[in-house]
């Protein structure tokens, strides 16, 4: 039965992928369109940054619908609440986010920005989620609403400074405090200046996304905003999860493994791939995901999961000797026999985020 | 004043300009419709109840042996990662399972087809037989209409086990009949009519027990009752069941009465609304009236009264003379009402300065009370979207109760006052001075070490 999960919890959805884009830059007013709990489970559980001192007035909110809302449609009384928000907050723009409720009622979020710029004088941006998706999804539609609402046509890369633009950059796929360390490591690598796109704070970084000397793109989730940038600037892009040091593997790998499944966000699941192959080349190894598996970058035997139940029957009939992924899919595969290596996944595990809280206090994150 | 909302300044209203509106003209901008709702930590539990504590998900394990299957779209349900095991420490374990509703669900209601099947398979799939599953339901199926309680009757039947809806539906939380109250009445609904017990009563309102220490089970056993069952203390689905025996029920949180209603048509037991207070004398009130109903022949419940209560009000002035400087924040996000709880303090010769909190008509008897006493009080809304310019600086608060009054102020004494165990009556009153010493002489001891 595909959507039941016996085990397995659900995965971070596609609206606090989104969500999370919008979060850190300063002046948006992000307005997530539900009856408060959508809007709680993301700041609560998805949204680690939540907590922290820098970002404790972020200006998220529910749009506080309520059953009549729902089922009359108050487009209008949506605006005048984003009107009134905006004259206390004054925003630089505004960005609604969808959940099931306008899905199940059809809302048409292009009529809703479009009311809400002339109301409100604002630029104002929709994701059109609806809570079923996967956090990537949101983020990939998220990455190119901002980028189509604010990159600059003018703007190139300038002579004598390289910046590096990064897509992919969510706390769902990098573990907390170490934005900090990937752009550490990515300007050892020559570059000026690195922007971490969901992570950095300046709207501006979005407008002169155009400047980048080049992109990277470090989950399936930002292959979409630099395809674009290298079809609306040229760009060039490169796919690398840059594994950080903590993160490789080969310390804790039993001996020999015949036959490994990776399972995490698909660039990463490459990059540990990579690092397991150099030292055993002759292991069989399959990355499985899932969340979006881009053919390009995949190897034939690779696999996407739409299912617990597809994943737990995978499992059982390859007889893999050594698994790593997330702690939480333990759960799922208790006839398991092989080696299981953790490799915590945010997107997956959804540690609440006040416990990230406790180790997030010197604002390594946001950087 | 009330500040105007155009400029970069946090909305309030002092606790005079209320009263002086009266109940029947409540501002805007505590008005739940009116403006977005900011999401802020100091919001966390109206947005998400069950983030830091009791949503529906978690209460309606509160049935022993229960288990429970949402149906929902994945989102609803993300928050569950972190109740059902995704860390060890958490004690719901495998309690949860989920079906995933994709758009074809949504659009043809085809989930309801699949639900009998997928509630036996989560039913054989976990080692021991629940006593009952419970069916979580969202927005979604708010929307679509559905007709749970048939659906439930046909798992029922394939299942061999009971099975009851519960519906969180966060549309209408505003409404007559909200999730919380609506979740409690699905679960006592699971008692039958039993044979009545005359020294029995139930605790209706909590999912976690009343705090052990306060007076209120020996007043009660005062009174002749020997048996006094709450749900959180029921160790088996059979210690739940005979809740069916109890003669009448207390109900000590508003959100129980509609529960309480059904027992009373379907079992034939009658409640007795309390109100959790943290004045002196409305405690003693109240059980004085309690006792004048349930044993009026008692003679002694006054002379027992009488003594913690000057105890706690000796309590309430020494307090006043060791840290009658303190300026209070009193916030909503604690075991209290904030308006009883902040004319209780002022009554008790402290000074409450800010209250985080909605008030709703029925916080009107306190708001023109405390008008009297502290008119200057001022007063905000978690919910306001101005309340992202709120700066802790000039208030000149040195303790904050709740977890959102703490979130607003950083860096000072906190109470959360977020007790496991639910404090009432005089031993609550206690309670909460004592964290407020430990709180406050902690503070000082910091401050000291930093000079």
């Amino acid at each position: 039965m595909k959507g039941l999960r016996l085990y397995l919890p659900p995965f971070a959805p596609d609206d606090a992928g989104a969500a999370s884009v919008f979060f850190p830059i300063d002046g948006a007013m992000v307005v997530i369109c539900d009856a408060g709990g959508c809007a709680g489970n993301i700041c609560g559980f998805d949204e680690p940054r939540w907590h922290l001192p820098s970002l404790r007035r972020a200006a998220v909110f529910s749009a506080g619908l309520r059953d009549m809302d729902a089922i009359l449609g108050r487009d209008e009384k949506l605006i005048e609440k984003m009107k009134r928000a905006a004259s206390a907050i004054h925003p630089r723009f505004a960005a609604l986010i969808g959940t099931p409720v306008p899905a199940v009622i059809g809302t048409d979020f292009r009529a809703l920005t479009r009311m809400a710029e002339k109301r409100l004088g604002l630029p104002c941006i929709a994701v059109p989620t609806n809570g079923i998706g996967l956090y990537d999804k949101g983020i990939e539609l998220a990455y190119l609403a901002m980028l189509k609402r604010f990159a600059s046509a003018e703007k190139r890369p300038q002579s004598g400074h390289r910046t590096l633009g990064v897509f992919g950059a969510s706390p769902f796929d990098l573990p907390i405090l170490e934005g900090r360390t990937l752009r550490r490591s990515l300007l050892a690598l020559g570059f000026d200046t690195v922007r971490l796109y969901g992570i950095d704070r300046s709207l501006e970084d979005w407008q002169n996304v155009g400047e980048n000397a080049e992109n990277l793109v470090i989950a399936p989730s930002g292959l979409a905003a630099a395809k674009w940038a290298q079809e609306r600037f040229g760009t060039p892009f490169t796919v690398r999860f840059p594994l950080l040091p903590n993160e490789e593997p080969a310390g804790g790998l039993p001996l020999n493994p015949k036959k490994i499944l990776i399972v995490d966000q698909q660039f990463k699941a490459n990059a540990l791939r990579g690092s397991i192959r150099q030292m055993l080349p002759d292991t069989a190894i399959t990355c499985g995901t899932f969340f979006q598996q881009v053919p390009d970058y995949a190897e034939p035997q690779d696999k996407t999961f739409d299912s617990e139940e597809a994943f737990v029957a995978f499992v059982a009939a390859q007889q893999f000797d050594l698994i790593l992924g997330d702690p939480i899919f333990r759960r799922a595969l208790p006839d398991y026999q092989g080696a299981y290596l953790d490799s915590p996944h945010f997107a997956v595990n959804g540690s609440p985020a006040r416990d990230n809280e406790r180790t997030s206090k010197n604002e390594g994150y946001v950087l | 004043m009330a500040k105007d909302t155009k400029t970069r300044v946090p909305w309030y209203q002092t606790v005079r300009e209320l009263a002086k509106r009266g109940r029947e003209d409540i501002p805007e901008e505590f008005q739940l419709d009116t403006h977005l709702i900011w999401n802020s930590p100091a919001a966390l539990d109206f947005n998400s109840p069950g983030a830091d504590g009791f949503g529906v998900k978690r209460a309606a394990l509160s049935v022993p042996g229960s288990i429970e299957l949402l149906l929902s779209p994945g989102c609803c349900g993300r928050n569950t990662a972190a109740l059902s095991g995704a860390r060890d420490d958490v004690p719901f374990g495998e309690r949860f399972a989920f079906y995933e509703l994709d758009e074809k669900d949504i659009v043809t209601g085809a989930h309801l087809r699949k639900i009998p099947e997928a509630v036996e398979r989560f039913v054989n799939s976990r080692k021991e037989k629940p006593s009952v599953v419970m069916l979580c339901l969202t927005c979604v199926d708010a929307l679509l209409g559905t007709d749970m309680e048939r659906v439930a009757r046909k798992a029922e039947a394939r299942a061999g086990v009971r099975v009851r809806p519960c519906y969180m539906y966060a549309l209408t939380r505003d409404g007559i009949h909200p999730p919380m109250a609506a979740v409690r009445e699905s679960m006592y609904s699971l008692l039958e009519k039993a044979k009545k017990d005359p020294a029995a009563c139930n605790i209706l309102g909590y999912f976690t027990p009343l705090d052990r220490d306060t007076e209120f089970f020996p007043f009660l056993r005062s009174i002749g009752l020997r048996r006094i069952r709450e749900i959180s203390t029921c160790p088996d689905y059979e210690s739940f069941l005979q809740m069916a025996q109890a003669n009448f029920n207390l109900v000590l949180n508003p959100e129980a009465r509609d529960a309480a209603r059904r027992l009373e048509k379907d079992l034939g037991i009658p409640s007795i609304e309390l109100t959790r207070t943290y004045q002196a004398d409305k405690i003693e009130h109240q059980y004085l009236a309690l006792s004048s109903i349930l044993a009026p022949e008692a003679k002694n419940i006054g002379p027992m009264l009488g003594a913690p209560k000057t105890a706690l009000l000796q309590h309430a002035r020494l307090f006043q003379r060791l840290y009658g400087d303190v300026h209070i924040a009193v916030g909503s996000r604690l075991d209290a009402n904030p308006f009883d709880l902040a004319l209780a303090l002022t009554r008790y010769g402290l000074t409450v300065d800010e209250i985080f909190a909605n008030p709703s008509p029925q916080d009107y008897a306190y708001i023109q009370a405390l008008a009297k006493l502290s008119p200057q009080t001022r007063v905000y809304t978690n919910l306001s979207p101005t309340m992202t310019a709120y700066d802790a600086a000039a208030s000149g608060i040195t303790l904050a109760l709740g977890k959102d009054a703490a979130y607003y102020h950083p860096g000072i004494a906190a109470v959360p006052w977020d007790q496991p165990q639910q404090p009432f009556g005089f031993a609550a009153v206690h309670r909460l001075f004592h964290e407020m010493v430990a709180a406050l002489d902690e503070e000082a001891a910091k401050e000291g070490h930093a000079q």
